[in-house]
């Protein structure tokens, strides 16, 4: 990478025109290449194999899967919960960032828009298979069945359905009102039938004034729903433990202390993803080391207030003097799940915090370890809270030791893949970095230089 | 009938260009860019805010209410004695479910509101603005409705407001 993107001043080359930003950035569609397809056979052999484990499961149902009674909430649990979180970063760049009118969003937000997406059909495989008879999945919508009987609204788990669909709907629609003057742009840069797809995606889009006028105005909406709406859920799913009487889950602490892991893991997933793709496609004007140092302080900050939560959740346990609650926190961190936490602390708590030196958070490659390491601990955080808790209830006799089978890693598996695949077919037929508001970044063609635009 | 369309590459001659047309009567034109220019939307609509809004705030008060009579309508339905003097309306839990109803419904009107006020989908539109360079890097702009004297003194004008491209083309009814 040359020596002005480094510099922490450099966002986007300013020396850039319009037509190069187009040219650029559409310039690694569709092309094949040797990497990709190797990243695409790997995805396709994951889905392959954890396609055979669900099938497993969905012919000889759950008892396939490593439950252990009174554990059954566990690997599937674990897993919604880790991939809804990472979907967080994406609405926090794409609609919190864009509403602070931050600069640096501009390269990242695009893909991390639809890393959320992915990150939400991802998770939203888990309940049903969590719940083992996934052909009767639809019951969780409410409508009124034969007896007239209705969810019950005053269930977590239902507020979850509601919080889960419309985060998905809202990230939708934001991510394809984002891309529809990049469809334009792309619809006028193709031919034949490539480009009458990309036409129909653009729905006519022609740039006009009164398009951009009324586009701007529907996006700052769009952004101030997503802005709540993404803590919202995150909130939500905490309460799907928190509302629950059991040791180590019952606690307020817990939706903030959700929201800031969420955030946590999505803004590490966001370094994860785009470091190679912005190397693989020499994207370095448009995303390089200042966009990841930002992504670095994010998780510099959520990470603390993590630790944070950690620490206050452990004395609160202390101080509360019950038994039961003082209980779970020493046996998490000592009894047989000892290795999960200590692999969540060392991997959220210890290792980013190399990033406060300088260096470390510009070098491109301890950004990306250590940002894989953040990942696998966030997984880790959430089956330490949900196994240990469940394995060590009130009734000591009914303790147990949960550990997933390998029809439950093969799953997990699955999920990776799943969200790889999207994401890889994702970066070849969509521009991954958002071609007008790149544009937006750059200072305006002016004939009579110096005279600033009325 | 005709129409005047011009293409520049520069936004300051565009922006002298829209306030040529403005002055000189000439009020039905439309402007195309690249990318959103807070600049020309000023200057053609004046701080005019976007009526999207009164579809938000439709969208988001009807799912809001939809959202908590949904709860409430169907608990009251089914009243079941809950002992310990729990409401069978309870304002805390069915919040939620309101709240994500506001953002959804929120949401999906201004979606419908957008696509109302830029007349999208659209198939056939504004056969001067099907120019692959509109979406890449120059501005354009169309005069429409002119008879031949003035489009061709509208043509010059935007020639010398610095247009680097010109030409005068039939009328939607000619």
């Amino acid at each position: 990478m040359s020596n002005d993107v480094n510099n922490a001043e450099a966002q986007v080359d300013t020396s850039l025109t319009y037509g190069q930003v187009t040219q650029d950035v559409l310039a690694p569609l569709f092309g094949l290449s040797r990497g990709y397809l190797f990243g695409l056979t790997l995805a396709l052999l994951g889905l392959a194999y954890g396609g055979w484990c669900i099938l497993q499961q969905l012919v000889w149902g759950l008892g396939v899967a490593g439950y252990s009674q009174p554990v059954f909430w566990g690997l599937y649990i674990t897993t919604f919960v880790f991939w809804i979180g990472i979907g967080h970063a994406g609405t926090l760049i794409s609609a919190v960032l864009f509403l602070f009118r931050s600069k640096w969003r501009t390269g990242v937000y695009r893909a991390a828009e639809a890393m959320t997406i992915f990150a939400v059909m991802t998770a939203a495989l888990f309940p049903a298979l969590h719940v083992g008879r996934m052909w009767n999945a639809y019951w969780l919508f409410p409508y009124p069945n034969q007896r007239q009987l209705w969810q019950n609204f005053k269930s977590p788990l239902m507020w979850d359905v509601f919080a889960v669909s419309t985060y998905f709907t809202v990230s939708t629609i934001f991510f394809y009102i984002g891309l529809i003057p990049d469809f334009a742009a792309m619809r006028d840069r193709t031919r034949g039938i490539i480009s009458r797809m990309y036409g129909s995606l653009a729905i006519g889009w022609r740039g006009t004034d009164r398009q951009w006028r009324h586009y701007m105005a529907a996006y700052g909406f769009f952004a101030a729903f997503a802005t709540p709406l993404v803590l919202s859920v995150h909130s939500v799913v905490s309460w799907d433990f928190a509302m629950a009487l059991t040791a180590g889950w019952h606690s307020t602490l817990f939706p903030p202390y959700f929201v800031a892991g969420a955030i946590f893991s999505g803004c590490a997933m966001v370094i994860t993803l785009m470091l190679p793709l912005s190397l693989f496609f020499k994207w370095d004007r448009y995303i390089n080391v200042w966009h990841f140092e930002h992504l670095a302080k994010m998780c510099l900050l959520t990470g603390g207030i993590l630790t944070y939560a950690y620490l206050t959740e452990h004395f609160i346990a202390w101080y509360s003097d019950n038994p039961y609650e003082w209980g779970i926190f020493v046996f998490r961190a000592v009894g047989d799940y000892w290795w999960v936490f200590w692999i969540m602390v060392s991997c959220n708590c210890i290792i980013p915090l190399i990033w406060w030196f300088k260096k470390a958070r510009t070098n491109l490659w301890c950004l990306w370890i250590v940002s894989i390491f953040i990942n696998i601990g966030m997984w880790f955080e959430r089956f330490n809270i949900i196994a240990s808790s469940l394995a060590h209830q009130f009734d000591p006799a009914s303790w147990t030791y949960y550990l997933p089978n390998y029809i439950e890693i093969g799953v997990l598996i699955f999920s990776f893949s799943w969200f790889f695949l999207w994401f890889l077919l994702f970066v070849k037929v969509m521009p991954s970095v958002a071609i007008a508001e790149v544009k937006e970044l750059l200072p305006p063609p002016l004939k009579y230089k110096g005279e600033a635009a009325k | 009938m005709s129409n005047v369309k011009a293409i520049f590459s520069h936004l300051d001659c565009l922006v002298d260009a829209i306030d040529g047309m403005k002055q000189s009567g000439h009020s039905d034109f439309a402007v195309t860019a690249p990318l959103p220019r807070h600049e020309l939307e000023e200057l053609i609509y004046e701080g005019e805010p976007s009526p999207i809004r009164w579809f938000t705030l439709t969208g988001a008060l009807f799912g809001g209410t939809m959202g908590f009579s949904l709860c409430s309508l169907t608990h009251l339905n089914w009243p079941m004695i809950i002992p310990a003097g729990k409401p069978l309306v309870s304002i805390p839990a069915f919040i939620v479910i309101a709240f994500e109803s506001t953002v959804l419904f929120g949401c999906l009107a201004t979606l419908v509101g957008l696509l109302y006020h830029c007349r999208l989908p659209a198939k056939d539109m504004d056969p001067e603005f099907d120019d692959p360079r509109l979406s890449d890097d120059v501005f354009g702009m169309v005069v429409r409705n002119l008879d031949d004297s003035t489009a061709a003194s509208v043509k010059s004008a935007l020639d010398e407001f610095g247009a680097v491209e010109t030409s005068i083309t039939g009328g939607k009814d000619a």
